[in-house]
Order: C-alpha cells, then structure tokens, then sequence
C-alpha cells in the first residue's frame, strides 16, 4: 500500500511540476517521462507484492488507507485486494508503455497546443483511475469515475481544431454520463441495504435475489456503455480514431476494462444472483463478440477496426464472466472459477496486445499520414520494426497458439466445456452456444487480421495519391521508423505477449488470485493444477512444433544453398500488365464473409459498375453501417429532442427569472422539509 | 512406451501422402485410366527439393516462412491425434481446442504468404480460404463438443480411444449426423471435390490451390506435404468415431486401422469422381448445412438425455 | 428404442432440409417423393408388434398417393409450365436454411416440454413433425414459384400426417380421410393455381399475383 501511495504522490507532485513549467517544453517532457517510470515501477510493484503475497493465506482484504471524513458521506477509504492488484498491474502496464509513446509521439509535435497540459492531464488520467481501481467507498470511486470521464474527454480531443474529434468528445461525454446516472442509482440502492458506502460492509450484506437482479441490470447499462457492449458502444468507434494514438491504446486497454472491473466489482460486493443475469450476460456478449468483429471487418480505417475490435474482445471476457455466472448460480464452483479466471486474463491479455496494435498504428498512421488501410500496403519493408510488432499483436488478438491470447481463450472454452459437462440440459445450450458464438469470433478475427495486416504491410503499395513518387510506389525518404521512444514501449508490450503465451503459469495463477477476490471463496490446489497443467502440455505441443519448424528449415536451408534461387516479380498467371492497384484491397477482402452475414447487418456497395467494353471511369465504394446507431439511438434522440424542445420555454435567457428559480427551489424544499 | 511413441510418429510422418495416392489411383480407375502410381506424391515431394526457388521480388520471410510454420503446426497438432490403438505422445484436459487452433495458425500463416506476393488472384484465394475456414471452425467445435459430451472426455486420445463405444448403440442415427458433418468439413478443410478442385491450377473458382500459386522448390513440397498430413489426421479422426470396434489385439487393430483409412481414402476418390464441383456461391450453404446437421444430433442428444 | 424409426425421422427431417435448400423444382419433387416414402414406412415400423389390415392399407394409400402420384402430377405440371428453377426466393437460401436449422431445434426443444397423453414408441416424432411443418411454412412464405409452394404445402402435409400416424391406432378413418382431403386439396390447389396463372400472366410466379391488389 505504501507503495501505491509513494507512485501515486510522484504523479501529483510531478503533474503539478508540469504545469508549473509548461511554458518549457523540453523540462516538462523530461519531468513527465521520468515521473512516469517511477510512479509505474512503484505501483506496479505494490501490485505484484499483493498478487504474489496472497498466496498463501485467504483474507481477502488486502492492506488499507484510510482517511476518516473527508469526503462527504464517505471516508477516503481505499485498499489493494487480489482483483484491484489485477487490474492495477494491467494497468500500470500499458500506461507505462503508452505513456512513453506518447513522450516520443508529442516531442517533434510542432502544433499550437500545450503538450505540457496534456501530459499533466495524462498524469490525472493515471491518478483517477488508480482511485477507481483501488477505492473501497462508493463515493469515491464515483467521483474518481467522474473525474475519469472529464479527463479522459479531454485527453481524447486534443486535436480539438477538427469538428468530428469535438463531436466524438462530445458522444463520449453524454453516453458515458448515462452510465454514471445508473451507477448511482445502484450504488445508493446498495448502500441503502448494506448501511453503508464502504464496499467492505456491503460484501458483507446479503441481497435478495429480485434486488441483486435490480442491481445487475443497472450495473449492466451502466458498466455496459464503459465497457462496450453492443448496442451501447457507439461512443467507442468514434472516439477510438479521434484520440491521440497513445491515448487510444489507453482507452481500449484500460479505460474500457473499467466497465469490466465494475462488472466484477458488482459480482464481488452481491454474489449471488438469479440464473437469469448470467444468462443474459452470455448472450449479450455473444453478440457483442460476434456484432464487434463483424463492423470491424467492414471498416477500412486501421483505428476504427481496431476500436471495433475492442468490443469483440469484449465480448469475449464477457464470455468468461458469463459462464462464470452461470456456472455460480448452479453451484458448479469449477466452472466459475474457471470462467471467471478466463476472463480476468483476457481483460489482462487485450490491454496488452490491443496497447502494442494501437501503438504500431499509430506508428503507421505517423508515417503514411492516413489512417486508410485501402491506401496503404508493403509496408513491411519500409518499417520493419513496426510490422514485425504489428504481426505478433494480431496472431495474439486472433488467440493463435505461442502467444498470449491463446491462453485466455483456452480458459474461456475450457470454462463453457466444463459447463457443457457439469449443468443441465439449459445450460448446456447455453454453453454450447458460447462455444460455437466463441469459435465463430475465433475465426472472424483471424479473417480480420489477416485481412489488415495483409493490406497494410504486406503486397505492394496500393495508394494512387498523396505519398507517391513518379514509380508509383511509396518513397522511401518520408516513411521512416520511429526511434527507440517509439518501438521500445511496443518491444515490451510484444515482449509480454509472447512471454504470457509461452510461460502462462504465472499469469494464470495471478488470474486465480483474482478469481478468489471475485467469488470470495478459496480456489482448490487441485484446480489449480488441473488448469496449469493442460497449459504446461500444451507448451510442450508447441515446442514440439518448434523442433519440427526448425529441422524443416534447416533443411530447406540446405537445399536452398544446393539449387539454385531466382528472384522475379509476382506470377500474373498470364496477364500482361499487372499494376498495383489490382491487388486485393481491404474491402474485396472482406466482401465474402460480408455477404454471407449480409441480413445481420447494413452492408452496402455503392458505386457505378460500367458495362462498356472500355470504361473510362467506374467507381465503387462499401461501406458498412452500425445498425445500432441508425436503428436504436437515432430515433430514441429524436424523441428525447423532441421531447425536451417542449421543456424549452423554461429556458427564458434572462438572468432574473433562473434568479426566480432558484428562489422557487428553496421554497420548496423548506416546505417540503416543514411538511 | 517409448517405442509405441516413436511409432506413432513414424506413421504420422510418413504415411499421409500415401493417402493422396490412393485417391488419385481411384480417380484414374474411375476415368478408366491406369493413373500415376501409389508413391507417386512421394515422387512429387521428392522431385520438387530438387527444383529451383522462384521468389518474388515483393515477398518478405513471411512468404517463405509460411510453409514451414503451417506444416509443423499440423504436424504438432498430429501429436494430439490417436492413431489406431497408438496414443498420442501428448495428451491433456483440454487438447481439442489447441487441435482446431493449431490447424488455424497454419492456415493464418499461409493466408498471409498469399497475401504477401500482392497477386490479385492470389488475394482473391486468401479471402475465400479464410472465410470458409472460419465457417467451418464453428461446426468443428460443435462437432468436437458433442463428442466431448458424449465421451466425458475433453481430450482427444480419451474421445477416440474408446470414449465412444457406448454412444452408437444409444444414439447411433444421431452420431451418423454428426459424421456426416465431419465429411463435410473434412472436404471443405482439405479442398476436395465438391468444395474445390485440387487438379486444376487456373481457374478463377478455386480456392485452396490459387493461394500457393507463387510457391515453388522445396517451400511447394512442404505445401503439399502438410496438406496430405492435413488429410491424414481428419481422416483418422473421422475413422476413429466411426468405427469404434477393437479387438484388443494390437497387431490387428493397427492393420484394421490402416485398412479403413484406406477404403477411407478410396470413397473420396469415388466422391470426387462422381460429383462436380460445387459453383463457389454455392459452398456457404453447404458449410451451413454441415452446421445444422451438427446441431441437429446436438439437440437430439440433448433431449435423449443421452449423455 | 427403436433405431431404425429414429433413423428413418432423422432422414425425413435431413430431406426436409434439403428441398428447402434447393431451388430446381425437379430436385425439390424427386426429394419430396422419397420423403414421402419414407414417410409410408413408419406406421409399419411403430406398429410392428400388433400390425392390422386397415395399417397396412393406410400405409399403403399414403405410399402410393404421395409418393408416387403427386410427384407425378407435379412432374407433369413442371413439363406444362416449362418452369425449371426458383430463381428469385424472398427469403435467402442461405437464411431459410439457418431458419430451419433454427426449427428443428426448436420443435424438439419445444417437444421435450410437452406432455402427451398416449405413449408415443418414439419421442423423435413429434419434433420431427413440428420440423416438417415449419420447413412446409418457410416454403410457403418465401418462395414466388406456385410449384415451389405447392411442394411446401405439401411437405407441411406430411409433417401433419407424421402427427396423424399417432392417432392411427384410435382412429384410422379420420386419418384416412385427412390424407385424401389434403392431397384433394393440394391437386385442386395445384390445378388451379398453376392454370389460372400461366393463363393470365403467361407465367406462374405467384408475385404476379400482387398486381390484383386494388
């Protein structure tokens, strides 16, 4: 805890340092890179010490701070248990990683803006949500929620001067903010059945089941829009792209997890719930996994896929959470921990390869200077670093075995075949169907990174304008790799993802240590064991792979050296004249499967197909439309617009009548008070 | 054991091309051909180390990594598999999952060769490959799921070995869905007839062939040898939930084994000569097919009650 | 258990699903001609034990009309339309499949819910039926060719002469009755529909028929 405390003071004092040199960039800069290491070295020591010590003994309350009275209604109350030490190791993490990304991102930044406010801002960013993870009173994680929210708005409009970044801010802000009013309402509920606002007394209490329900729903909605889940995700696809890119990285890393951490928050404080809620989790995160992956096909801008990403993946811990709910209301203990434990380590698995594929776009983005993947290709050549990091985030996003995804996806499938196993006849359909929802992303994703990965680095360059020489390729003099600010952040995020997926035995138990948080209860060694240990074989699978990988290459080595080896250009199968705008683009890759899922959603190919033997011009464009946004929110705006255009009249302009009010308001309440 | 180890290997390694031999010598006596001979991709394999390389100039190492990684990944995911009354080397709770990743990893790497010459055909097969394969993963875990159901079992050596003797006796005509479903992945994952043409090298409607049109030499033979160890371990699976009889003899287990691969082999030499393959719109609906199929005996179980 | 009614109720269902996934009517009425066989063979399994004359005869008549007759006159209505193909389904092929992938789970879903007050030898019928239906309703809605239509009407028929073998034992006349009332129906509407069509609108696609409307 004192080390917590000791990362968390360097934030506030060097923040304000900051801001007090501003003026300078270089002194900021530094104050800021140097701040950052520290503070995140200390928490994540602090987090790693509760993970580990925990395992011993059981008492789940890890060590506390606590400042009586300071906040109203509340105390500043706030302590590590085994799930914020999770989440704080995540978290520290990527914001360590994305933070000194930004350092090098912003420092040849030659704008009008104030880098040394948004690194103090990045700072606060880093403050809040520490308090989010580690507070025990609900009031102050609210208000470290709130503060969340307005920091993270501005961090994302920093390129304030265009209308879309602003519009983005603004769709953040608004949809955020109706998650927080469900927030309150639960955690008054919650506090007015537990006597309290400390999250130790309210774990204590025991809910009704139709209140848990209650409770759940509005955790749902009001975590749900943080986190994501499909119909109340439309802030993320804007606000992804909008973002600076280390921003980016933050918010689909962390900022989203939150939305899940309240989630296992909620399950920690009510535990037991109907059958129902499980059950409506899982199918929600069916379709947001599936519904994610699918809008991300469709899209052609490199930060718009990977937002859309986000939620598939998502989906995919909701997956975990669900059976884990499932498997909780059964009293099937082995499938929650499972289930739960799945989905913990995704949470921790996607920061990490969704932080390194939003630092290596930015990175793209930083030297073609467009974000259109259709634009874009063979790059692998001219950035070598930056593609090479850019593969080993997709194979671990598409959960492919050696690296980190796998693991967690394994867990979660393990957890719904257990369900299959262990309940009865509903529930099996239900994990039957996770499976098959669970194998269908799977694919998907595979198709989708292959897809944006193949595009983007691979083939040969597909842009007609802007970055071109007269040879109609990429000049080699404008696309350079970024230096060692850059590429070394990504290093590590890489670095964690093949380690997680080669070594997984530590990150599983960390994992467990969450789950316990989460259940309360006390994980059997014998579990333990029974899910490392599959792991460890699997590993020796892999090495094996890796034995046969490596005499193939050797022979092949000595063949290659034996025979002889021509270079020539690509075979064009007897077409003459082959250019480079004939490769496959983004969108005709991904048209099949488009078609296939045509009725699930918009998918619309607009353009003139000529019919002339010779066209002279003919132009083609798809676009893939988020049903939720047109079908649900458009109209449910349009009422409330309309709605509240009636209310306008009480909004008069004049200061005198708000005077009159005001004045009113008082009234009322003193009568009401004397009735 | 070890020896019994080593075995399993051996036939894992070798054996699979011969199948591709059987089935090309059953398309040649149905053409009233002689046809080429048994060994003959043994032949092909071998000749082709010999050949020169041909290498785009706009590749990367992906291009020439791809072959390698995707052919020891299958041969890794052989390491799961019983094969007659061998057990896998490796087993554990859980391996199914890992088998059905393994052969996606060799599939995302080859999209990516494909991907990485920038043909346009070339990316046109990648597209098709990836989209089918993702259909057909779905019913592969839902297939694979009803027999974990039906067996207790998650791991495949237990699945095969014995966990579903009980099971056709029960719920015979629903396991023939099942194994129904299984063919039909099994010719959309190894490109056979129906789905996809594998004598044919130039036509716009294929799929699995147009992606190593640029491969050449030794990176060509490490294609078609993971593509026959491909073939080798569905088929084997597929025997093995068929024919669940044993005679706990180890010698005529084994043979008997081999036998019903072979004859495995035989039928999709005579499917691939009786049917025509199917226009490329068309192969979706029979990816959905092979899922409802699979989900059909999966509530049919459900309902029995019969796990 | 009966094995061999289990697998004949699975192939049923399984030829269900594919003259619903096919779009050449010829095809679709050679399927349905073995459906309807197959169909014939069940009484015969399910009454094995205590077989009676007026079985037999049921069986037969449903054999014979159904298998052989209708498919004929339906042969002979492709051949006097000169109409090969369903080109234009409003629902996807792709999606009636899904759909009635969807069915069949659910009616045997369904079906495990539901109490019946005889004994049935089989608890595959049932769900087999509801399946049968369904898939006959999904070609109904969403196929434009009368033939098409006439075909689902016809496998919901049968769907409906699967649930009517039920009753076989308690009431044979009824279901008697119901067989040749229904294939009486599904001629007359045949006649009709595929005559007055081709005669009006020199095609049978019943789409046409949309131009009526006020």
């Amino acid at each position: 805890m004192a080390l917590l405390l000791i990362s968390l003071s360097i934030l506030i004092i060097s923040s304000l340092l900051i801001l007090l040199f501003c003026r300078s960039k270089e002194i900021s800069a530094c104050v800021f890179l140097w701040s950052l290491v520290a503070a995140c070295g200390f928490g994540l020591w602090s987090a790693l010490s509760v993970l580990c010590q925990k395992a011993m003994s059981l008492p789940l309350t890890g060590v506390d701070f606590r400042v009586h009275g300071t906040i109203p209604l509340g105390e500043f109350y706030i302590g590590i248990d085994a799930l914020s030490a999770f989440f704080l190791l995540l978290f520290f993490i990527l914001s360590l990683a994305a933070g000194i990304y930004g350092y090098g991102y912003l420092r040849d930044y030659t704008g009008q803006r104030n880098t040394g406010v948004h690194f103090a801002l990045y700072h606060l960013l880093i403050i809040v949500i520490t308090l989010v993870l580690v507070a025990k009173n609900a009031v102050l994680f609210l208000v470290a929620w709130e503060i969340m929210t307005f920091v993270s708005y501005f961090l994302i409009t920093f390129y304030n001067e265009s209308e879309s970044v602003r519009k983005a801010g603004y769709l953040y802000l608004i949809s955020t903010h109706v998650g927080v009013f469900c927030l309150l309402v639960m955690f008054l509920i919650m506090g007015a059945q537990a006597g309290s606002m400390n999250f130790d007394q309210m774990t204590a209490t025991q809910f009704p089941l139709a209140l848990a329900a209650l409770l759940f729903m509005l955790a749902f909605v009001g975590f749900g829009i943080k986190a994501g889940f499909i119909p109340f995700h439309i802030w993320l696809p804007h606000a992804h792209p909008a973002a600076p890119t280390h921003i980016s990285a933050l918010l689909s890393g962390v900022v989203v997890k939150l939305g899940i951490y309240g989630l296992m928050r909620v399950m920690a404080i009510v535990k037991d719930f109907p059958l129902w809620c499980g059950v409506l989790l899982l199918i929600m995160a069916a379709i947001s996994g599936v519904g994610g992956v699918l809008y991300a096909l469709g899209q052609h801008e490199i930060k718009k896929l990977l937002a859309y990403h986000s939620i598939e993946n998502i989906g995919i811990i909701t997956l975990g959470l669900g059976i884990g709910m499932i498997g909780h209301a059964y009293h099937q203990e082995t499938v929650a921990f499972i289930g739960y434990a799945g989905a913990l380590l995704h949470t921790f698995n996607h920061a990490v390869f969704k932080g390194l594929l939003f630092l290596s776009a930015g990175s793209v983005i930083h030297c073609t200077h467009t974000g259109d993947m259709d634009h874009m290709g063979g790059l692998f050549k001219l950035l070598p670093w930056t593609g090479h990091l850019f593969l080993i985030g997709s194979l671990s996003i598409c959960g492919l075995p050696l690296f980190n995804g796998f693991i967690s996806e394994w867990l979660v499938y393990r957890a719904l075949l257990e369900g299959v196993f262990h309940l009865d006849v509903f529930g099996i359909i239900f994990s039957s169907l996770a499976i098959v929802a669970l194998a269908l992303v799977g694919g998907l994703a595979a198709l989708c990174f292959t897809k944006a990965f193949g595009v983007i680095f691979l083939g040969s360059n597909k842009s007609s304008e802007g970055h071109q020489g007269k040879e109609g390729r990429l000049s080699n003099i404008d696309i350079k790799e970024g230096d060692l600010m850059l590429r070394g952040p990504m290093i590590l995020l890489a670095a964690i993802c093949l380690w997680g997926g080669l070594f997984p035995a530590n990150m599983v138990y960390f994992a467990f240590q969450g789950t316990q948080a989460i259940t309360g209860l006390q994980i059997p060694f014998v579990l333990k064991e029974a899910v490392i240990n599959p792991l460890l074989s699997a590993t020796r699978v892999l090495s094996f792979g890796g034995v046969i990988f490596s005499v193939l290459a050797l022979v092949r080595d000595f063949l290659v050296l034996h025979y002889p080896v021509r270079l020539t250009e690509t075979w064009s199968c007897g077409y003459v004249k082959l250019s480079h705008r004939m490769q496959y683009t983004a969108s005709s890759f991904a048209r099949p499967i488009l078609k296939i899922f045509r009725s699930a959603l918009v998918f619309r190919v607009e353009g003139k197909i000529s019919k002339e033997y010779f066209p002279a011009w003919t132009s083609l464009k798809s676009s893939v439309k988020d049903v939720s946004e047109s079908l649900l929110f458009r109209p449910l705006f349009y009422v409330i617009k309309k709605f509240s255009r009636k209310l306008k009249w009480i909004q008069s302009g004049h200061t005198q009548t708000y005077i009159l009010y005001v004045f009113l308001f008082l009234v009322i309440l003193l009568v009401w008070k004397l009735i | 054991m070890h020896i019994l180890l080593l075995l399993h290997l051996t036939i894992l390694f070798v054996f699979p091309p011969l199948l591709l031999g059987i089935i090309g010598k059953t398309k040649a006596f149905f053409a009233g051909r002689i046809g080429p001979p048994l060994l003959q991709p043994y032949f092909d394999i071998f000749k082709l180390m010999h050949k020169e390389s041909v290498y785009s100039v706009t590749t990367n190492w992906i291009f020439m990594a791809a072959p390698m990684v995707s052919t020891a990944a299958i041969l890794a995911a052989g390491t799961l598999m019983p094969l007659a009354d061998f057990k896998p080397p490796i087993q554990f709770w859980g391996d199914m999952v890992l088998f059905v990743y393994l052969f996606a990893l060799a599939r995302f790497v080859i999209v990516l060769a494909a991907l990485d010459t920038g043909s346009s055909l070339e990316g046109m097969g990648a597209s098709r490959e990836a989209t089918f394969g993702c259909l057909s993963e779905i019913t592969m875990f839902l297939n694979l799921t009803i027999l974990a159901l039906l067996s207790r079992s998650l791991s495949l050596s237990e699945i095969f070995l014995g966990g579903l003797s009980s099971s056709w006796l029960q719920v015979g005509p629903v396991l023939i869905l099942v194994v129904v479903s299984f063919f039909l992945i099994l010719l959309v994952e190894n490109s056979r007839v129906p789905i996809d043409d594998p004598e044919t090298h130039l036509e716009l409607t294929m799929i699995h062939e147009v992606i190593v049109l640029d491969h050449s030499g030794i990176d060509l033979a490490y294609v078609l040898y993971g593509k026959a160890v491909k073939l080798f371990l569905f088929a084997s699976m597929l025997v093995s939930v068929i024919i669940t009889f044993r005679v706990h003899d180890f010698l005529i287990d084994t043979a008997f084994f081999f036998f019903e691969l072979i004859v495995f082999a035989v039928l999709i030499g005579i499917v691939e000569s009786t049917m025509a393959r199917l226009r490329l719109n068309k192969v979706p609906y029979l990816l959905f097919s092979a899922f409802i199929f699979s989900i059909f005996g999966f509530t049919v179980i459900l309902v029995r009650g019969g796990h | 258990m009966n094995v061999w009614l289990d697998a004949i109720l699975i192939l049923v269902v399984i030829l269900g699903l594919f003259i619903v996934a096919s779009t050449r009517l010829g095809t679709m009425i050679k399927i349905f001609s073995w459906q309807s066989l197959l169909l014939g063979c069940v009484p015969f399994l399910m009454y094995a034990q205590n077989m009676e004359f007026y079985i037999i005869i049921v069986s037969l008549v449903a054999i014979v009309l159904r298998g052989l007759i209708m498919p004929y006159f339906l042969f002979w209505a492709i051949r006097h339309v000169s109409i090969r193909t369903e080109i234009r389904p409003f629902i996807g092929l792709g999606a009636t499949l899904l759909l009635s992938g969807l069915s069949i789970v659910s009616s045997f879903l369904l079906a495990s819910k539901l109490v019946f007050p005889i004994s049935i030898s089989s608890d595959m019928l049932i769900p087999s039926s509801f399946s049968l239906i369904i898939m006959g309703f999904l070609l109904l809605v969403g196929r434009t060719k009368a033939i098409s239509q006439v075909v689902g009407y016809l496998v919901l028929e049968n769907g409906i002469f699967l649930f009517a073998i039920l009753l076989l034992r308690k009431m044979p006349l009824l279901v008697e009755m119901g067989i040749l009332l229904d294939l009486f129906i599904a001629a007359v509407v045949m006649g009709i529909v595929v005559n007055h069509i081709s005669a009006e609108f020199n095609n049978t696609d019943t789409t046409a028929l949309a131009t009526l409307k006020d």
